[in-house]
């Protein structure tokens, strides 16, 4: 079976979801900043990830991985929707 | 028939929440500049009495009389003596548990959604956005707005609102409106749509339209709610502690052990801070929070300073965490994955007063069968993590042949969350566990940040 049709429950939703869409759920179709965390038990997904990716896409995504604190980022999400309702 | 339960008689409900915060001394969260977070700085989102309760460090604040209006729908919880658990498990150990499950979205998370909602409306707010990936939260909050009239906007992944719509018409029963996010009702919605038209939207997006929903609303009749992390969840939720002192106080016990399962840290803090103060005056008694072995972010990491997100641009906490790089090996557990614990919790591991201890996921399935084959209730995933560790705590009551007394938190029934039960049943799940050296290297990010300072509150 191709990778992107394999699908596990997703710890951030609490849902089935595919690889495919782990792979494309963020902004800009970026993947989940947990793909790798989530599918390294399935099948190689470094290698598929590095495969697919740019160098600076693969090393933003291997930087950039753990679940984010809704708490402490709440102050910045207030800050980035001032910004959007005031240019909006 | 022998009574299992011990039920609070409704004039005995708790009038007053336990907050910890008089009690310890904690270091402050740090803004981008590392100067302190100003409580002003959340008042975009959360109405004043709100904020207030978030920095006051009075002991013991009054539940208002409209709130235990709500809660008394199903509160007092019973507190119920797990007699076919002890028999199956043969152990001499006496072992009860308070039992979340019985509330209208079958958790505990509608202890915090009801005062949340109700200081809300008396500050004047009328309308309340929220974010939600499965629909637990979601569906707790708009219960909660219905008992005040409060309108409820639930921005829910798009990809859990097409599978799950069950979810969705709970909310509506309680008169929430369950929107699929990204949608077109906000900045961060739309723009989302505009790239992608099929987008099935994530947690991110579903997040920043619930706070832009509040934030733009110039009337400043909306506000946002969180249900978990905050000083203000951990305090509504200490009724759980509170009612259960009283119930074993009437059953002639105290506990010698206390265990919460603990991801964001609400519902073990709502049972565990009421005995950290008997604690704190010194009582002896052990007091675990239990989390996953896979993802510690308490048993093995260090304190320290560490950034909420991972961009690294948010505020600096203190808190246990394992670096904001960590990566934590597959879980199925639910709402155990945060990173970092509320800082309340990792302050009190810091300072001895709670030992935190982490279960394997194959443990905790099978504490959840059995619990499910001789108690009935089916658990929720990560309520499965203290059950584990209550089996553990009775197993060595066993074998040092002691009748020791453990009360524990049932967060949740698992009803809505059967699918992982299908995996477990089908041997899909399996155990994982860092090494020392993997804990070593993902916390090496945190050397260069500032160190909290060490303090001990007693």
């Amino acid at each position: 079976m191709k990778p992107e049709r394999l699908e596990r429950r997703c710890p951030r939703l609490g849902g089935d979801v595919s690889f495919a869409y782990c792979c494309t759920c963020e902004a800009d179709k970026r993947p989940c900043f947990k793909v790798l965390d989530c599918w390294w038990e399935r099948f190689d997904v470094v290698t598929y990830m590095k495969a697919r990716l740019s160098p600076e896409a693969f090393e933003k995504l291997s930087a950039r991985r753990p679940p984010p604190n809704k708490v402490a980022s709440l102050v910045d999400l207030i800050r980035q929707a001032q910004e959007r309702t005031s240019t909006d | 028939m022998k009574p299992k339960s011990i039920i609070l008689p409704k004039d005995e409900i708790p009038r007053k929440w336990y907050n910890i915060l008089a009690d310890i001394k904690m270091n402050p969260p740090l803004g981008p500049d590392g100067n302190p977070v100003s409580p002003d700085m959340l008042a975009p989102v959360f109405p004043m009495n709100l904020i207030e309760q978030e920095v006051s460090s009075e002991r013991w604040i009054e539940i208002p009389d409209p709130v235990l209006d709500v809660l008394s729908i199903w509160r007092p919880a019973p507190l119920t003596r797990a007699t076919a658990f002890e028999k199956a498990l043969g152990t001499p150990a006496k072992i009860y548990y308070k039992n979340e499950g019985m509330s209208p979205p079958g958790s505990h998370k509608p202890n915090t959604a009801v005062p949340q909602a109700y200081y809300n409306k008396v500050f004047g707010i009328e309308n309340i956005t929220t974010e939600t990936g499965a629909g637990q939260w979601g569906s707790a909050l708009s219960f909660a707005c219905s008992q005040y009239g409060l309108t409820c906007k639930v921005f829910m992944v798009r990809i859990s609102f097409d599978q799950k719509p069950y979810r969705k018409s709970m909310m509506q029963a309680w008169g929430g409106k369950c929107i699929a996010s990204p949608s077109n009702e906000t900045k961060a919605g739309r723009d989302a749509l505009a790239k992608d038209p099929n987008t099935p939207g994530s947690l991110g997006i579903a997040i920043s339209e619930a706070v832009e929903a509040a934030v733009g609303d110039t009337s400043g009749k909306t506000r946002y709610s969180l249900g978990s992390v905050l000083n203000h969840v951990m305090l509504h939720q200490t009724i759980i502690g509170l009612e259960a002192k009283r119930q074993l106080e009437i059953a002639g016990e105290y506990p010698d052990i206390v265990i919460g399962c603990a991801g964001g840290g609400s519902n073990f803090a709502g049972l565990a801070f009421p005995f950290v103060l008997d604690k704190i005056n010194g009582k002896a008694i052990d007091i675990y929070p239990v989390e996953p072995k896979a993802c510690p972010s308490m048993t093995r990491a260090p304190f320290a300073y560490d950034h909420g997100d991972t961009a690294g641009y948010t505020p600096l906490l203190p808190m246990h965490s394992l670096g904001h790089n960590f990566v934590p090996a597959p879980i199925h557990a639910g709402g155990l994955r945060y990173h970092g614990m509320a800082p309340t919790v990792s302050q009190l591991i810091n300072e001895g007063l709670i030992s935190p201890k982490s279960v394997g996921q194959m443990e905790s399935y099978k504490a959840g069968v059995l619990w499910a084959r001789t108690e009935g209730f089916i658990p929720a995933p990560e309520t499965n993590n203290a059950l584990a560790q209550v089996v553990a705590e009775a197993e060595k009551a066993k074998q040092e042949g002691k009748e020791k007394t453990i009360v524990f938190t049932f967060s949740g029934h698992g009803l809505l969350d059967l699918g992982a039960y299908e995996k477990y049943f089908a041997g899909e799940l399996s155990d994982f566990s860092l090494a020392d050296a993997d804990i070593e290297e993902s916390t090496k990010i945190l050397e260069n940040y500032p160190k909290p300072e060490n303090i001990k509150s007693v």
